[in-house]
């Protein structure tokens, strides 16, 4: 016993002093610096905007926009939209403007020169009380005919009769029949439409500017606020292919292109059966169809973005098998 | 930030030192006992198989000494007188045993044969249970080494993280730093509980197999002395 027990001591402080040498201390892992990585995001859904045109358009270069150097000639048309119409279109007058194209002219003008004649009655008119008393005399005789005239025009007149005790009626009925306008305002004051009273530009409907530019290549509806980015075009082709089983056994993959237009609705559900837009003298080109048919109709519905209806409503999707099948 | 905290980690692990040394006398009072208990007892189990491994490879070495000398054809009365002077072991003491008992038997003037069957086999028997007792003496030792010494390394562990999270309540802080010497420790003791325990449990069954041979070669030979002695019995009857 004394023997295995010296054994095993001596062999246990062996074990422990090569394990002191051995494992001295625990080494800290090394960490090697990390540069950190410039990640650039670049926007690419400029590449694939949408632009507003006709289908039937000629392909061609256009210049870049040149930045406007001059000032405009011309102030800028509000409410003009622009681009729509072939020929340029007057902007239509309302129905206020069109009935007093004469007098609306002239109507800011009469106000100040009216202005100037009251108040000189009226200085005079209060200061000394006794000189004007003819003038009131001569001023009776003009009231009932000119107020005869407002009655037909305007509710003014049945206004003017009550305050006919007081000695300041007679100047304003001295104001010709000009100054029917201000009078009525003063009247009819609304405060609400204090708004309306200083809004002095004449309201219209809108008009169209053409434009000078052909039709450029584009999309039918002409939505050029709406963009299917890349990312979003790549989602969708990646949804459809992996429901697609390409047709692998037929022979000549060349003709076996098959082009789809399918229309979506805002769900993302195939509207309409794929139409198959395009053919081929391949026997196998009815499968392929067919197949690349099954794969639209499979998938959905699709996860677009909604936003984007427009963009994504009628997609024409091409189906080829070659870089699947190596062809 | 971050490479402030690296910074602070790095030098935390600087100042901390992971030797078996340092792990042993950082630890918790509680955590060194049971460091100090299971090392003892790696060296007592060790001490324990290297004894029973030279004890058995020397009682198998003399049994086939004493099984070609006892089937060689020498007289049982000769090989009585060489083996009777000197300490014996296993099969030779067996030998001794049941001869004594004979030659007992037939020092009076008539010699009593009647029952010397069953005094023989009873003898034969002590002999067996006694060097049975001698070849298996310390090995349970080895068992409960075997099973016990997790538990205890794992105690020690329970006991070091608990230190641990001790000292981060206390810190207020949950850095791995100040956590991490308190975890190394802990799972210190239960490496050294592993360490105790696993060789243990290995040399305890192969032991204990060992001996179970060496016992049921005994018996046979016993089986086959006592049925010679037995022929020898009814011869003179």
């Amino acid at each position: 016993m004394r023997a295995g027990l010296i054994a095993s001591t001596v062999g246990h402080l062996a074990i422990l002093v090569w394990g002191v040498i051995s494992f001295p201390d625990a080494r800290p892992f090394e960490v090697a610096p990390v540069d950190s990585l410039p990640v650039e995001l670049v926007p690419i859904s400029e590449l694939t905007k949408l632009r507003v045109g006709e289908k039937t358009a000629e392909l061609r270069e256009e210049e870049a926009p040149k930045p406007t150097e001059k000032k405009a000639e011309k102030p800028p048309v509000p409410d003009a939209k622009t681009g729509d119409a072939k020929a340029e279109q007057p902007t239509p007058a309302t129905k206020q403007a069109t009935a007093q194209p004469a007098e609306a002219k002239p109507a800011p003008t009469p106000p100040p020169a009216p202005a100037p004649e009251p108040p000189a009655p009226e200085k005079t008119a209060e200061p000394a009380p006794a000189p004007p008393a003819p003038q009131p005399e001569k001023a009776p005789a003009p009231v009932p005919e000119k107020a005869e005239e407002p009655k037909k025009v305007a509710e003014a007149p049945p206004v003017n009769v009550k305050p006919r005790s007081k000695p300041a009626p007679p100047p304003k009925v001295q104001q010709t029949a000009r100054a029917r306008e201000p009078e009525k305002k003063q009247d009819d004051f609304n405060p609400n439409q204090i708004a309306a009273l200083l809004n002095k530009v004449d309201p219209s409907g809108g008009g169209t500017q053409s434009s000078s530019e052909p039709a450029s290549l584009g999309s039918e509806r002409g939505q050029s606020n709406v963009q299917m980015s890349q990312s979003e075009l790549d989602a969708l082709r990646s949804q459809i292919a992996r429901c697609w089983n390409p047709p692998i056994g037929a022979a000549g993959a060349d003709d076996l292109n098959v082009r789809l237009k399918v229309s979506l609705t805002p769900g993302g559900d195939v509207d309409l059966s794929p139409q198959v837009l395009n053919s081929s003298g391949n026997p196998s080109f009815n499968v392929a169809a067919e197949s690349a048919r099954r794969a639209v109709l499979r998938c959905a519905p699709y996860s677009l973005p909604t936003a984007k209806y427009e963009a994504w409503r009628e997609v024409i999707i091409n189906f080829d098998p070659r870089e699947l099948l190596g062809g | 930030m971050i490479s402030e905290a690296l910074a602070q980690t790095t030098v935390a692990a600087a100042e901390s030192d992971f030797s078996f040394l340092s792990l042993f006398f950082q630890a918790h009072i509680v955590v060194k006992l049971v460091m100090i208990g299971l090392l003892a007892a790696s060296v007592w189990c060790w001490a324990i198989i290297f004894d029973k491994w030279f004890l058995y490879t020397r009682t198998k070495r003399q049994m086939n000494r004493f099984e070609t000398v006892f089937w060689s054809g020498q007289s049982l009365e000769e090989l009585y007188r060489t083996l009777s002077n000197r300490a014996n072991h296993s099969m030779a003491a067996l030998f001794v045993a049941a001869m004594r008992e004979w030659k007992r038997s037939h020092e009076g003037a008539k010699p009593a044969l009647h029952s010397l069957q069953q005094r023989i086999d009873r003898v034969m028997d002590v002999t067996i249970s006694r060097e049975q007792e001698r070849l298996e003496r310390r090995l349970l030792v080895l068992a409960t080494v075997g099973a016990a010494a997790p538990f205890i390394g794992l105690f020690g562990t329970v006991w070091g993280i608990m230190t641990a999270f001790q000292a981060i309540a206390a810190s207020k802080n949950t850095n791995l730093a100040v956590v991490a010497p308190g975890i190394a420790e802990a799972l210190f003791a239960t490496a050294l509980g592993l360490l105790a325990a696993i060789p243990a449990v290995i040399a305890y069954n192969k032991l204990s197999a060992d001996a179970n041979k060496l016992g049921g070669r005994m018996e046979g030979f016993a089986d086959e002395f006592s049925a010679i002695l037995s022929r020898q019995i009814d011869e003179r009857l």
